[in-house]
């Protein structure tokens, strides 16, 4: 850094860690020499760090596709893909939670407020649709993956994939193991009662157990068997790297522009169907109609479960949006 | 993923470049970015201090640059060869004719208010 005192140049050097490593590749030497002299004429500027703060995290959220900057469109497809499948997965995490709630509840008595019954076939309902999709999603994939492995061109998709499939057995296997104390009926393919079948609802309840506000009452917590502890702090780890292996297989299968551009329009609808979902939970949260017998109860991590999923739909729609942009660039259209 | 600007920018490629307005909040800073190069390539602190005397504005370091990577990503301006660490930057041929149609909108839409503001001044109410 050519001028400006060597605390200055001190002081530029911090800012520029806001900025990822390419980006410091690129423009860092510049606008290093830049902030010196912005230094130099205002020393004391709160300003100018929140301002480098902000442009530093969005420098960094770039691959994410989610920021306007100008990527290739393929690769903007595929990363706003890769977001739009991770906040799926936190939004579903916490929605399943809630929903097998409700289906807990129902279980043992049908909901005496039309709201709670009005969300809960709502949400029941949005929930067959996300399945559908992760099918329809997951098949051209899948497909794509299997061709490159058949042809010896798995390069840099083994890993991504070995993180998908061990984080999806560990969460099958253990969730199968825990519904086992599911507090519905159970017992039956079908529920005694209800829309939900008692082994999907079991299997929902047990794979978000960890969505809980147990957390906050440590005592309560430290009366649960140590198994089911060790569970409740190991699946959402199993959460993340299927969600991990899931969105760097995305980003590295090289799809044709026809199935990024049905992948994008799959997530268009993916992000009606969170809206749907929300607009669910929130009619059983909002209403209070908790009865019969409180069974329906929505508490303080309910509200938490709702702020999680409207953050994480906002971010969603943006995801949507930006494939659907990217995929109007692709060729042969 | 590179900050690179591609050798046939979008524009090329799919006919003109997006509109400025795609920018979001970079909107503004892009087009006093594209104004004040108008006149001649000027590297991050020139530009700075050109944007403040012709617009009383004074660009933030990390506003500027974001702003200047995704104009630069858009092939709307380009880097110049540098002989020290403040690299120059250049309008191009695009970037100029969104420039152009962008401030021939503002200046529709400029007419448009005072022609109003001129017709309606009787019939404001009082302040």
């Amino acid at each position: 850094m050519s001028e400006g005192s060597p605390a200055a140049a001190r002081r530029a050097s911090r800012l520029l860690r806001w900025y990822p490593r390419d980006w410091r590749a690129r423009y860092g030497e510049e606008f290093a020499e830049l902030l010196i002299a912005d230094i130099g004429e205002r020393p004391a500027s709160w300003r100018r760090h929140a301002d480098v703060a902000i442009s530093g995290i969005v420098a960094r959220l770039i691959p994410t596709g989610l920021t306007g900057h100008a990527i290739d469109p393929a690769d903007q497809v595929r990363a706003s893909l890769a977001s739009l499948g991770c906040l799926l997965g936190v939004f579903l995490s916490v929605g399943m939670a809630m929903w097998s709630q409700l289906a807990i509840g129902w279980q043992w008595s049908e909901p005496d407020a039309t709201a709670t019954f009005a969300a809960m076939v709502l949400m029941s309902g949005t929930m067959l649709v996300f399945g559908a999709l992760a099918v329809l999603a997951a098949v051209p994939v899948a497909w794509r993956v299997a061709t490159r492995v058949a042809h010896r061109q798995s390069h840099g998709l083994a890993l991504p994939s070995l993180l998908f499939f061990a984080g999806a057995a560990f969460l099958v296997i253990g969730s199968r193991h825990f519904s086992n104390g599911w507090p519905g009926t159970g017992g039956h393919p079908w529920a005694h009662q209800g829309l939900v079948p008692g082994g999907v609802a079991a299997f929902a309840w047990a794979s978000t157990l960890s969505v809980s506000s147990y957390w906050a009452h440590p005592g309560a917590l430290a009366s649960f068997p140590a198994t089911e502890l060790a569970w409740m702090a190991a699946s959402p780890v199993a959460i993340i790297l299927l969600l991990i292996g899931a969105a760097r297989t995305i980003r590295r299968t090289d799809l044709s522009p026809r199935t990024l551009r049905y992948e994008a329009v799959l997530a268009r609808i993916a992000a009606v169907g969170m809206l749907a979902f929300l607009v669910g939970a929130c009619a059983w949260v909002v209403n209070r109609g908790f009865g019969p017998r409180n069974l329906f109860h929505a508490g303080a991590i309910d509200m938490a479960g709702l702020i999680v999923m409207a953050a994480a739909l906002v971010v969603s729609y943006r995801a949507s949006q930006r494939a659907c942009h990217g995929s109007l660039g692709l060729p042969d259209r | 993923m590179t900050f690179v600007a591609k050798e046939t920018p979008r524009g090329d490629q799919r006919g003109p470049a997006e509109p400025l307005g795609t920018f979001g909040r970079y909107a503004g800073p892009a087009t006093l970015i594209l104004a004040s190069l108008a006149d001649g390539s000027k590297h991050g602190y020139a530009l700075t201090k050109d944007i403040e005397a012709f617009a009383g504005v004074r660009l933030a370091p990390g506003t500027l640059y974001e702003a200047l990577s995704r104009l630069e990503g858009q092939g709307l301006i380009q880097a110049m060869e540098s002989h020290d660490r403040r690299r120059p930057y250049r309008l191009t041929a695009m970037g100029a004719a969104t420039l152009r149609a962008h401030l021939d909108a503002q200046r529709h839409v400029a007419d448009l208010g005072l022609r109003r503001l001129a017709r309606s001044s009787r019939s404001w109410g009082p302040a």
